[in-house]
C-alpha cells in the first residue's frame, strides 16, 4: 500500500496559479512515483554506463595523482617559494562555492516557498554534499604533511596540550567546511526518508530490505509527517545563515591576509555571491542533463529552467558589481600595492585570465536577458558551463595573480600547474560525477512527496487514481 | 627528524685503522659513530701528537673536548691563496663550520663564500683514498720507494725536475721546495695563478727592480679607481680589501668618511656594481685610458711629461677629466688598480700611483703581499720546455694545469707527478698521483703578507690518504720527518729568531702561535723604492674591428678558477651579479642581446679568433655591461661534474642539473691563450657570438631584477618601489641631514590595536648597514653551513624552490653608465606583529618572549599559508625530501640544528642555537648574556660589518645604538608588521635623486 503526502500546501495557496504548470504532462501522483522510481528500480542505460566510466577514469587518475604526491612531496605541484598556493586552493574555493546553490535552494526557497524548487532540490542538495566533499579534500592534500590533518581539529591530546589557533582563517574553515557538510548531509538525508520509504514500499527482497533501514522504519503517519515537517523547517533554519558564513570564512583565507589583491574587506560577499551563481550555473549543467538522460523533462520544466536562469543573470550581475567595486577600492584606498596588484591582475603577465573571468562571469550571462537565449536550451546549457568556467578562474585569479607579483620585486615569480595538479582537479571532478552518477541510480533524484504538492489536479485525475500499485 | 635512505655501513672495526669512509656508504651517524671512537685522536689546539691512524677508544676522553659541545681550532683558509684566518668550529671530533678569525692581520675577522664553503670540500667523498699508479691505486709503501729511485736516479745524472705548483707562500713549504729541488742538478719551481696576477708582479719589476705584489690598503684610500679590478668579490683578497673598503666608507663616529669610488670596466662586475661611479670601457680601452689619466696626473703633479698628449687619443676624456681631479684632490690617499693582466695598463696603474705618492700610503711594498706570485714568463718557458720534450719529470701540486693551461703539454713530460686532492683534468693524465690532505687536516703554514705568518693545523684526523708537499717531498729525498716535525723545525730555525714577540722558550711561542693561529715576525722597512720611469711609455692605442665583440673571461665568486667547482654550496650560490646559479653563460648588454637578436636563455656559439674550437653557451643579458663585450665565466665545464646531475629531488618532472653525459657549465678557459708577452690574456679579441636557435632555461633566483614595476602596471607616482624598500642619498645630501633618504617615506603610525602582547626583557633583532654591504654573498654561504639549508639543484631553482634563509636582494636602476645597483640582505625580519604568526592553523610559528618569530618544524603541517601572506617571502618550503649530493657530506652537519624533512616550512632564525648556547654559557657564569657574544653566522662572515646583531631593549647595545641611527627604517614598515631588523638606508656618492614625495 502506497502511503501518500499529505497536501502540504496552506490554505491560502489554494488559488488558481497564474503561471504555467510547474509540472507537466498532466501527471497523476501515481504517474510522479512510477516516472521518478523509474531509473533507480530498472537496469542503467548505456548512456548512464558511459558517463559512469568516464568519471571514473577520471577519479581514478586524480587517485594516482594524491598517492604519487602523498609519497614524494608537495613538489610534484607547480608552486613555489612565492606562489604558495595554486590549483589545489582554486578548486577548494569552486567546490565550495558550487555547493552554495544546493543549500540556498533547499534551505531559503524552501523559507521562501518556492514551490518551483522542489523539482530540483534534491539534486541540488546532493550536488552540494559532492561539492563540499571534493571541496573537502583538497586543503587535506595540500598540506605538506597531510598525515597530520588532525592537527587542525581541537581536540584533546597529551602533547601539552597543544591547542589550535583560533586566529587563522584556517582554523575557521575548518569549522565552517565541517558545520556545513554536517548540516547538509543531515538535511538532505532527512529529507529522503519518506520519498526512500516509498521506494521501499514498491522493492521486495533485499532491496526492501535495505530501503527500510534506510528510511528508518517511516510509517507516514499524521504524526510522523507533523515531526518531518518541523524538522525540516529547523533544518532549513540552521542552513540559511550557512548560505552565507561559509563563504564568508572561505574568503577570509584571503581577506585577513596583508596580500595586495587579498586584503579587501568587499571580500565575503563577493565570494557568497559568487558561490551563488556558481552553485546555479552547476545546478542548471546538471539538470539539463539530467532531465535529458533521466526522461525528467516533464518535472524539470522550462518554468524551471527559466528561473534559474533569472537567479544567473540576477547574481552574474552583482559578481560584475563587486569586480567594479573591487577595482574602485583599490584605486580609491590610495595604496601603490593594492593598485598595482589590481593593475597586474587586469594587464599583467597572467592577465588574460582576469579577461576570461570577466567574459564569463560578467558577460556571459547577459545574454540570458535575451528571451531567445533563455529559450534555448543549448545556449543556456552552453551559459551555465561558461559560468562554471568563469567562476573557476575567478579563484584562480585571485589567488594566483596575488601572489605571484606582491610587495618585494625580487620575489615576484611564475606559476604553471604540474600533471599532477591537473590530475587532481580532473580527480575532483571524476568523483564529484562519480557520487551524482551513484546518487541517480540509487536515490530517487527527485522529490517525489513534495512533487505531489505542488501537482495541479485537472480532470479525469485526482484522489481515486491511488490504488495503482 | 630526517631519514635518511641509505642504510648505515660501518666498516668493520677491528681496533686498528679509522678509515671510516670507505665507499660511499657511510651516513652521518656512522660517521659520528666512528668519530666518537676517534676522538682522542682529534688534533685539539696546542695538541703536540701527528695525525694518528689508530683507533684510540674514548674511555679516556681527550682533555678539553665534551661530546656536545663546541670547540674552535685558529687555523688559516685553504679556500684560495689570500690566507684569510679562520676559526674552525669542531664538534665531537670533527670541523662544521668556518669562521674568520677577528684577530688575524690580514682578514680581521670576515670570510669570504668559498671559505665558508671549504669545509664542505673536506667531506668530499670523491677525495683519493690512496695513490694512483697509472690510474690505478696503490699504496703509499709501493709509491714512495719508486719515487725516490726514479728520483734518485735524476739526482745523480742531469735530469731536469719541473715542479708546478700555484701560488705557495708558506715558508716551510718554500723551504722544502728549496731543499728538494736544490738536490738536483737542473731543478726549477714554476708558480703559476689560475686568476694570473702576473702583469701586476711584472710591472713592479719593471718600475721597481723587485718583483712584488704590493698591500693595498682600501681603508686609506679617499678616491679609489678600479680599472675591472673586482677587488670586493674575486681579485686576490677580496675578504680583506672588502674589510678595508667598507672602513674607507664609514658614517659613524665622529668623522664619517666616504671614499669614493670610480670602477671603469667592460663587464657588471660586483665591484662595479657598489661603485660611486661606474664607467663602461672596452678592455683594449684601458691602457688609452689610464695613459691619459697619468698625462693629466702629470700635468698636475708637476712630474716630467713622459706621456704628454695621451690625453688626447683617450676615449672618454670627460670621465678621465673628473677622476684626474678626484685623485689629485685625494693625493697620497689614492689608490688605482688594475685587473688586468697586461703589464702596460699595470704599470700605468703604478705610474699613476707613483704620480700621486700613494706608494708608502695605500700601497705598502714594505710589506709585500704574497697572495698571488704566479709568474707567467716563467710558465712559458715551461711550456717551451715541454714542447722540446726537455723535462724528465714534472711534478703538479695543489693546481690543475690541464684544466688551465689548454697550451700545456703536460703528456710531454718523461713522468708526471701529480699531488692533488681530489681527481681533476691533471690526475686523469698523471703517471703518480699522491694525494694531498684537506687544508683542514693538514699541517702547514702561509705567508699571505710579509710578516704574517698563519699556521694551518689538523681539525680532525685524516680523513683520506692524503700528504702534504712539504712531507711527500722530504719523503721522496729520504727524509722520514712527519709533517708537524718539519713544521715546527722550520719555525724554530727561521721564524722563531725573526718573530715580533719570540718570548724565551719556543714550545711557548709555537704553542701561542697555534692559538691564535699565526704570527708575526719583523720585516725590513723604509727601503727605497724608486720608479725608473723609463719603464713608462706611451701607448699605441688599437682599434678592434668594428662589430667585433671582445671577450672577457672572468671569475665568479666562489667557484673562482674552477677550483670549487665540486662544492654544490658554491655551484648553488646565485652569483652576485647575475644571481644565476649552476651554470655559466655569456653575458652581454642589452643593446648588443638586441642587434645579434639574442635573448636570455638562447645558446649562442661563440666563435673567438685563432683555431680555437667554438664555444655553445646560454646567453644572459646584463645591464651595465659594454656593448662591445661579451663576458665570460671561468671554472666551469669541470671533470667529474656530472656527479651534480643527480642532485636535487627525483620525480615525474625533474629535469636533470646536468644533462646527460655532460658537466656543469662550459669550459672558457680553453679561450686562455698566451700573449705576445708570454702573459696569459684573459680576454679575446675579434670575437662572435651567433644563435643556434636553441634555448636553455637559466636557474635564477630573481626575476625581476628592478625597483622599478613595469611601467604599464605602475601607478601614477609609484613607478619605483625605493622608498619602502631600499631608499638612498648622496653622501653630501646625508652630510646635510642624515635621514634625507628616508623622506617621502609613507608615515608609520606608533599606534596599535593590541596592547605589546609579547613583552620581554630582551628583544633580539638586527641591523643591517646598506652603505657597507658589497652583496658579496659570504653572508648566504655561511647562513646555509650554520644551518643545513639544503641544495636543491638547477632545476628545483628554476622552479623557484631554492632553500637558502638568507638571500640577497640585488636591483638595479637605469641603464648603461647609469646603472646603479642596491644589494639588499634579505631574511626572516622577525616581526613584532608577524602575519605568519596570525595564519598558521596549528599554531607552528609563534612569538618568542624575546622577540623571534619562531618556526616549530615538529609542529608544523605544511599549509605554506605563513609563506604566501609574508610580505618579504623569506619562507622556505620543503618541497620534498632533500638528501645531500654526497652521503658522507652529512657530516657537515650542525648538530644543533635540525635537519628538516619534507612537508615542513622553515625560514632564518636568528641563529637560534647560538642565541641558546650563549644564554646558557651567561647562566652557567652566573652573568648576563654581553652585548656582541652573540653573532649569527651571517655576522660573523660579514667582511663589511654590515651586520649586527643584539638586544633591542639594551640601549647601550651596539644594534639599538645602529638602529636609531637616522638612517634607520624598516622594509615594509608601513604595514605595521613591525620588522626586527632594520637596515640603515644606502648612501654613496652616486647620481642625486629626486626625491618624489608623496
Amino acid at each position: 500500500m502506497t502511503i501518500e503526502a499529505p497536501v502540504l500546501l496552506p490554505a491560502d495557496e489554494a488559488a488558481p496559479p497564474p503561471r504555467p504548470a510547474l509540472i507537466q504532462g498532466d501527471k497523476s501522483p501515481a504517474d510522479v512515483t512510477r516516472d521518478i522510481c523509474k531509473p533507480i528500480e530498472r537496469r542503467a542505460g548505456a548512456l548512464w554506463w558511459a558517463g559512469f566510466l568516464t568519471a571514473l577514469a577520471a577519479l581514478a587518475f586524480g587517485i594516482w595523482s594524491v598517492t604519487y604526491q602523498f609519497m614524494t612531496g608537495i613538489g610534484t605541484w607547480g608552486l613555489n617559494r612565492t606562489v604558495g598556493w595554486g590549483f589545489a586552493i582554486t578548486n577548494f574555493v569552486f567546490w565550495v562555492g558550487i555547493g552554495h546553490a544546493g543549500t540556498l535552494i533547499s534551505a531559503v526557497l524552501l523559507l521562501f516557498r518556492q514551490k518551483w524548487r522542489t523539482s530540483i532540490n534534491r539534486s541540488a542538495e546532493a550536488m552540494t554534499i559532492f561539492a563540499v566533499i571534493c571541496a573537502g579534500l583538497f586543503p587535506l592534500i595540500h598540506m605538506g604533511r597531510p598525515w597530520l590533518a588532525y592537527w587542525v581539529f581541537p581536540y584533546p591530546n597529551f602533547r601539552g596540550p597543544l591547542w589550535v589557533n583560533w586566529r587563522s582563517a584556517l582554523l575557521w574553515d575548518v569549522f565552517a567546511i565541517g558545520t556545513y557538510f554536517t548540516i547538509s548531509l543531515v538535511f538532505w538525508y532527512i529529507g529522503l526518508i519518506p520519498d526512500l520509504a516509498t521506494v521501499r514500499d514498491r522493492a521486495s527482497g533485499l532491496r526492501k530490505k535495505i530501503f527500510g533501514f534506510l528510511s528508518f522504519g517511516w510509517d507516514g503517519s499524521a504524526r510522523t509527517w507533523s515531526r518531518y515537517e518541523m524538522a525540516c523547517m529547523l533544518l532549513a533554519a540552521l542552513a540559511t545563515p550557512l548560505v552565507v558564513s561559509v563563504h564568508s570564512v572561505v574568503s577570509t583565507d584571503f581577506a585577513t591576509s596583508v596580500v595586495p589583491g587579498w586584503h579587501t574587506t568587499v571580500l565575503p560577499p563577493y565570494f557568497v555571491i559568487g558561490a551563488v551563481f556558481s552553485g546555479f550555473g552547476m545546478v542548471l549543467t546538471l539538470m539539463l542533463i539530467a532531465r535529458k538522460v533521466m526522461g525528467l523533462e516533464d518535472y524539470i520544466t522550462r518554468r524551471h529552467i527559466h528561473a534559474m536562469c533569472k537567479v544567473l543573470v540576477f547574481t552574474g550581475s552583482i559578481v560584475g558589481l563587486a569586480y567594479t567595486t573591487e577595482l574602485f577600492v583599490a584605486w580609491y584606498s590610495g595604496s601603490a600595492y593594492e593598485r598595482f596588484a589590481f593593475n597586474n591582475r587586469m594587464f599583467g603577465a597572467a592577465g588574460w585570465a582576469y579577461w576570461i573571468m570577466v567574459a564569463c562571469n560578467v558577460v556571459a550571462p547577459q545574454l540570458l536577458w535575451l528571451r531567445r537565449v533563455r529559450n534555448s536550451l543549448v545556449a543556456i546549457f552552453a551559459i551555465s558551463i561558461v559560468v562554471n568556467i568563469g567562476m573557476w578562474f575567478e579563484r584562480f585569479v585571485i589567488i594566483v595573480t596575488s601572489l605571484q607579483r606582491d610587495y618585494l620585486p625580487s620575489t615576484w615569480a611564475g606559476y604553471a600547474p604540474s600533471l599532477v595538479e591537473c590530475g587532481e582537479m580532473v580527480g575532483s571532478f571524476g568523483l564529484f560525477f562519480t557520487l551524482f552518477l551513484l546518487f541517480c541510480r540509487f536515490f530517487p533524484m527527485i522529490s517525489m512527496f513534495e512533487i505531489k504538492t505542488v501537482l495541479e489536479p485537472t480532470e479525469g485525475h485526482g484522489a481515486d487514481s491511488e490504488g495503482e500499485a | 627528524m630526517k631519514k635518511h635512505p641509505r642504510k648505515t655501513v660501518l666498516p668493520p672495526f677491528e681496533g686498528t685503522v679509522l678509515l671510516p669512509f670507505e665507499g660511499t656508504e657511510s651516513s652521518r651517524r656512522g660517521f659520528l659513530q666512528l668519530v666518537g671512537f676517534g676522538i682522542a685522536g682529534a688534533a685539539i689546539s696546542g695538541c703536540s701528537r701527528g695525525p694518528t691512524r689508530h683507533v684510540v677508544p674514548a674511555l679516556v676522553p681527550a682533555e678539553g673536548v665534551v661530546p656536545g659541545r663546541p670547540y674552535w681550532i685558529a687555523t688559516t683558509c685553504g679556500g684560495c691563496e689570500a690566507g684569510c684566518g679562520v676559526l674552525a668550529k669542531c664538534r665531537d671530533g670533527r670541523p662544521i663550520k668556518l669562521e674568520g678569525n677577528p684577530q688575524h692581520p690580514v682578514s680581521s675577522g670576515g670570510l669570504c663564500p668559498a671559505g665558508q664553503a671549504s669545509v664542505l670540500t673536506l667531506y668530499d667523498s670523491r677525495r683519493f683514498e690512496k695513490p694512483l699508479r697509472a690510474g690505478a691505486a696503490v699504496e703509499w709503501e709501493e709509491l714512495d720507494p719508486a719515487l725516490s729511485a726514479a728520483l734518485g736516479a735524476l739526482r745523480s745524472g742531469t735530469g731536469r725536475v719541473r715542479l708546478l705548483t700555484g701560488t705557495t707562500n708558506g715558508p716551510s713549504t718554500r723551504t722544502a721546495i728549496g731543499h728538494f729541488l736544490s738536490s738536483f742538478g737542473d731543478a726549477r719551481h714554476v708558480t703559476y695563478d689560475g686568476l694570473s696576477c702576473a702583469a701586476l708582479l711584472d710591472a713592479h719589476e719593471a718600475a721597481f727592480g723587485r718583483r712584488a705584489l704590493p698591500r693595498m690598503r682600501f681603508e686609506l684610500a679617499r678616491t679609489i679607481v678600479s680599472f675591472d679590478a673586482d677587488f670586493l668579490s674575486t681579485w686576490i683578497s677580496p675578504v680583506e680589501f672588502t674589510r678595508g673598503y667598507s672602513r674607507g666608507r664609514m658614517l659613524e663616529g665622529d668623522t664619517p668618511r666616504m671614499s669614493m669610488h670610480y670602477q671603469l670596466e667592460g663587464r657588471m662586475s660586483l665591484t662595479g656594481s657598489c661603485a660611486d661611479e661606474r664607467v663602461r670601457v672596452a678592455p683594449h680601452e684601458e691602457a688609452s685610458l689610464l695613459a691619459g689619466l697619468c698625462d693629466l696626473l702629470e700635468v698636475r703633479a708637476g712630474a716630467t711629461r713622459r706621456l704628454a698628449g695621451a690625453i688626447e687619443s683617450c676615449p672618454r676624456r670627460d670621465v678621465v677629466e673628473r677622476i684626474a681631479e678626484s685623485l689629485s684632490d685625494s693625493g697620497a690617499d689614492s689608490l688605482v688598480v688594475a685587473g688586468s693582466n697586461d703589464v702596460e695598463v699595470q704599470l700605468y696603474a703604478c705610474y699613476a700611483n707613483h704620480l700621486l705618492g700613494a706608494y708608502g700610503r695605500t700601497l705598502d711594498l714594505d710589506e709585500p703581499s704574497q697572495q698571488r706570485l704566479g709568474d707567467d714568463r716563467a710558465l712559458a718557458a715551461l711550456r717551451d720546455e715541454l714542447a722540446a720534450g726537455a723535462v724528465d719529470v714534472l711534478i703538479v701540486a695543489g693546481a690543475n694545469p690541464a684544466y688551465d693551461l689548454p697550451d700545456l703539454d703536460l703528456a710531454a713530460a718523461g713522468q708526471l707527478i701529480v699531488c692533488a686532492e681530489a681527481p681533476d683534468e691533471t690526475t686523469a693524465i698523471a703517471d703518480w698521483v699522491a694525494p694531498l690532505p684537506h687544508a683542514l687536516e693538514s699541517w702547514g703554514d702561509a705567508e699571505p703578507r710579509a710578516g704574517v705568518l698563519s699556521l694551518t693545523q689538523p681539525t680532525v684526523p685524516p680523513l683520506r690518504a692524503g700528504r702534504t708537499l712539504r712531507a711527500s717531498l722530504a719523503r721522496w729525498s729520504e727524509d722520514g720527518r712527519s709533517e708537524r716535525e718539519l713544521l715546527r723545525e722550520h719555525w724554530r730555525e727561521a721564524v722563531w729568531p725573526s718573530a715580533q714577540d719570540p718570548g724565551t722558550d719556543f714550545d711557548a711561542f709555537f704553542d701561542a702561535a697555534l692559538e691564535r693561529g699565526f704570527a708575526q715576525t719583523r720585516v725590513q722597512s723604509g727601503q727605497a723604492w724608486t720608479l725608473s720611469a723609463d719603464a713608462v711609455r706611451p701607448t699605441q692605442p688599437s682599434a678592434p674591428a668594428a662589430d667585433a665583440l671582445t671577450v672577457v673571461l672572468y671569475p665568479k665568486a666562489g667557484v673562482l678558477d674552477g677550483r670549487h667547482a665540486h662544492n654544490p654550496w658554491l655551484q648553488e650560490l646565485p652569483d652576485p651579479v647575475t644571481k644565476i646559479t649552476w651554470d655559466n653563460y655569456a653575458c652581454i648588454s642589452p643593446v648588443t642581446a638586441e642587434r645579434l637578436d639574442l635573448s636570455e636563455g638562447d645558446i649562442a656559439r661563440l666563435e673567438v679568433e685563432g683555431d680555437l674550437a667554438p664555444l655553445e653557451l646560454p646567453v644572459h643579458v646584463q645591464r651595465g655591461q659594454d656593448d662591445r663585450v661579451v663576458a665570460v665565466a671561468l671554472g666551469y665545464g669541470r671533470l667529474g661534474t656530472d656527479r651534480f646531475a643527480d642532485v636535487g629531488p627525483d620525480w615525474i618532472g625533474a629535469r636533470p642539473t646536468v644533462a646527460a653525459g655532460g658537466v656543469v657549465g662550459v669550459n672558457a678557459a680553453t679561450l686562455v691563450a698566451t700573449t705576445a708577452a708570454g702573459l696569459r690574456g684573459f680576454q679575446a679579441r675579434s670575437a662572435r657570438l651567433t644563435g643556434t636557435g636553441r634555448s636553455s632555461e637559466l636557474a635564477s633566483t630573481q626575476e625581476h631584477h628592478s625597483l622599478e614595476v613595469p611601467a604599464h602596471l605602475a601607478p601614477p607616482g609609484h613607478e619605483v618601489r625605493d622608498k619602502d624598500i631600499a631608499p638612498r642619498a648622496t653622501f653630501e645630501q646625508w652630510q646635510a641631514d642624515p635621514a634625507t633618504a628616508l623622506h617621502g617615506r609613507h608615515h608609520v603610525s606608533g599606534e596599535d590595536l593590541w596592547k605589546e602582547d609579547h613583552a620581554g626583557r630582551v628583544r633580539w633583532g638586527m641591523t643591517i648597514d646598506l652603505a657597507r654591504c658589497t652583496g658579496c654573498s659570504a653572508c648566504v654561504v655561511g647562513c646555509q653551513a650554520e644551518n643545513n639549508v639544503a641544495v636543491v639543484g638547477k632545476d628545483e631553482v628554476r622552479r623557484h624552490r631554492e632553500m637558502s634563509w638568507l638571500r640577497i636582494d640585488r636591483y638595479f636602476q637605469g641603464e648603461g653608465d647609469a646603472v646603479s645597483t642596491v644589494h639588499q640582505p634579505m631574511m626572516c625580519q622577525q616581526c613584532d606583529h608577524a602575519p605568519c604568526e596570525a595564519v598558521c592553523p596549528v599554531l607552528a610559528t609563534v612569538h618568542s618572549s624575546e622577540g623571534l618569530n619562531q618556526q616549530v618544524y615538529n609542529r608544523c603541517v605544511g599549509t605554506r599559508y605563513c609563506a604566501n601572506t609574508c610580505p618579504y617571502k623569506v619562507r622556505r618550503f620543503n618541497w620534498f625530501d632533500y638528501e645531500p649530493i654526497d652521503p658522507l657530506q652529512a657530516a657537515a652537519f650542525n648538530p644543533d640544528v635540525t635537519v628538516r624533512s619534507r612537508g615542513v616550512m622553515e625560514k632564518c632564525s636568528f641563529c637560534v642555537q647560538r642565541i641558546q648556547e650563549a644564554k646558557a654559557e651567561a647562566k652557567r657564569d652566573g652573568r648576563a648574556v654581553r652585548d656582541g657574544e652573540i653573532q649569527p653566522a651571517c655576522q660573523q662572515s660579514c667582511p663589511a660589518d654590515a651586520i649586527t646583531f643584539g638586544d633591542l631593549n639594551d640601549p647601550e647595545s651596539r644594534v639599538a645604538v645602529r638602529a636609531t641611527d637616522a638612517r634607520g627604517y624598516g622594509v615594509l614598515e608601513e604595514l605595521n608588521v613591525r620588522p626586527s631588523v632594520r637596515y640603515l638606508s644606502r648612501v654613496d656618492h652616486g647620481q642625486e635623486e629626486d626625491s618624489h614625495d608623496h
